[in-house]
């Protein structure tokens, strides 16, 4: 589903790359941690899947199609099977809950008919079947970051991406987004999580890649955090 | 692609940067009403050469049967009408001649049709159009319109062809002509000039609207980016409020232009000035959607969308 091939990126001005040689290869359906400190290369990483950069040098596969070299137009296309949920939640708020779900099907053209039967059935599967007609300032933190996973998950995509969901929550309310990301797994969905919450990797045991200073230094099939900081 | 959803952004984007989209409407509206006044004057020049000839050229008649230069004695006509042998000899002189350009005939239908329409504005009409006139195209010389190389050398061709048979009248209005062409050209390019200073602040205020939105907009555009909106759909709402601000300047300036036509040409300076002919509303039609140079239904959304374009694909690009 996502391939790295000796993936090399290097930002302008003189250093280290963030990524450096890297070959990373993750399967349809599968769910795996990125973690690595701060700088390691994670955020990076994703940013590649999400064509919102280009490797200097390598090639990066997403869903079958290298995306290095494919035409401005049609990268929209490729974002279409992939949904992301960030730390922030990045929510609209002007708009209802319902109302930023809906948000993600209205601008890639879903019809009418199509947003009304399927907002709503996203809210349930997130768990906030009552809550679409609420602002997202009157949500807990772990409610936002709930229609952040229902605006991601809306369009059914590949891939979801979720950088850093929990950093922003506390153990508990992590446990509930860890549950529901475990649920969007279990649809076939392939989800790659960037993550620096040790308690999370260790207590749901999934595939983890570790970054250091832009190489893969560990890629476990049922990995733990395995470091602390 | 919703089109409801794209109205309800256009709606929020007008009525977020209103005061922004007002002043580039304004703007728009005097420059467009500049450079369309610009045209208008340039049609009137058009329009003027087309009947009293430019500030190169002097018509030089032809006799004609009863020819009124022989009462006053000159000879040029004593034979009548002009023959096709003077003709000639005319022509050969106007080719020989350096001061000349190029020369053109005109009918005498095609003198009779210019002096009516001349008449008509200055009431002399009736004159034309009496029972038994004496003025008919028969009787109205036939010519040729003498086009100079410069303006300041024609006496060499006036008085050669002065001296020749078949020549009644050399008609030489260049002087008065070349003032008022001038003011013409004057009007036309400071028209144009200030057009260009204000359609030049009316591009730095559409850019600055475009990124004040853009600015506004950053988390709903970077939301739309990653869930795979195309350019364009995320753009659509920047083309649209565009196209609204030019669609209102070139209404606002193609109404000025028509008040300005209506009251200062035809009720006011075509009522005091008689011996021009005035432009009319085909050549306000003109100024609207001419080619070239272009009119402003062209110049207003072209001057609003094109840099639109170019800055939405700056600041949204995916």
């Amino acid at each position: 589903m996502i391939r790295f091939e000796k993936v090399t990126k290097r930002y302008a001005g003189p250093g280290k790359p963030a990524l450096d040689q890297v070959s990373i290869d993750i399967d349809k359906g599968e769910f795996v941690y990125l973690v690595g400190t701060s700088g390691s290369g994670k955020s990076t990483a994703l940013r590649l899947v999400l064509r919102e950069l280009r490797p200097s040098s390598g090639r990066v596969h997403v869903a079958g199609k290298e995306i290095n070299r494919m035409a401005g137009w049609k990268v929209p296309r490729l974002r279409r099977q992939i949904g992301t949920v960030f730390q922030d939640f990045r929510l609209l708020p002007n708009k209802t809950v319902a109302e930023n779900v809906a948000f993600a099907q209205q601008v890639i053209g879903k019809s009418r008919r199509e947003i009304s039967r399927v907002v709503p059935e996203t809210l349930d599967l997130v768990g906030l079947k009552d809550k679409g007609d609420r602002m997202p300032d009157e949500l807990s933190g772990g409610e936002q970051q709930r229609v952040a996973i229902a605006r991601a998950f809306v369009n059914r995509p590949m891939i979801l991406i979720a950088d850093e969901p929990t950093g922003n929550l506390d153990p508990a309310t992590s446990v509930g987004i860890m549950n529901l990301l475990g649920e969007i797994n279990a649809t076939g969905t392939t989800v790659v999580m960037a993550t620096h919450d040790h308690g999370i990797v260790d207590q749901f045991t999934k595939r983890v890649i570790e970054l250091e200073h832009g190489k893969v230094v560990r890629d476990e099939a049922a990995g733990s955090y395995g470091f602390q900081h | 692609m919703q089109l409801r959803h794209v109205l309800t952004e256009l709606r929020i984007g007008l009525r977020r940067n209103l005061t922004m989209h007002l002043s580039v409407i304004l703007t728009l509206v005097f420059s467009l009403f500049l450079a369309g006044a610009g045209i208008l004057v340039q049609r009137e020049a058009d329009v003027a050469i087309d009947e009293l000839g430019n500030d190169l050229q002097v018509l030089v008649n032809l006799c004609t049967e009863d020819d009124p230069t022989v009462d006053q004695g000159l000879e040029n006509c004593a034979g009548g009408e002009v023959t096709a042998a003077q003709q000639e000899r005319i022509e050969e002189e106007l080719e020989a001649s350096e001061e000349v350009e190029s020369f053109s005939f005109q009918s005498k239908q095609e003198g009779y049709d210019r002096a009516y329409a001349q008449a008509e504005r200055t009431g002399d009409a009736y004159l034309f159009d009496v029972e038994d006139p004496v003025v008919t195209p028969d009787t109205w010389p036939a010519g040729y319109w003498v086009t100079l190389e410069t303006p300041d050398e024609a006496d060499g061709v006036i008085s050669a062809l002065s001296g020749l048979d078949g020549v009644s009248v050399i008609t030489d209005q260049r002087e008065a002509l070349s003032q008022i062409y001038g003011i013409m050209t004057i009007l036309k390019y400071g028209s144009w000039i200030g057009a260009a200073f204000l359609l030049f602040a009316a591009l730095l205020q559409v850019a600055n609207t475009i990124r004040l939105a853009a600015l506004a907009r950053r988390r709903e555009i970077a939301i739309m980016r990653l869930v795979g909106a195309s350019t364009l759909y995320i753009g659509l709402p920047f083309l649209l409020e565009a196209l609204v601000t030019a669609t209102i300047g070139v209404a606002l300036a193609a109404g000025g232009l028509a008040a300005f036509l209506h009251w200062g040409v035809e009720k006011g300076m075509a009522e005091q000035v008689t011996f021009l002919p005035w432009v009319d509303w085909s050549d306000y039609v003109q100024t609207l959607i001419g080619a070239f140079p272009p009119g402003i239904v062209f110049l207003g959304p072209a001057l609003t969308l094109i840099p639109t374009l170019l800055l939405t694909r700056k600041y949204i690009k995916v």
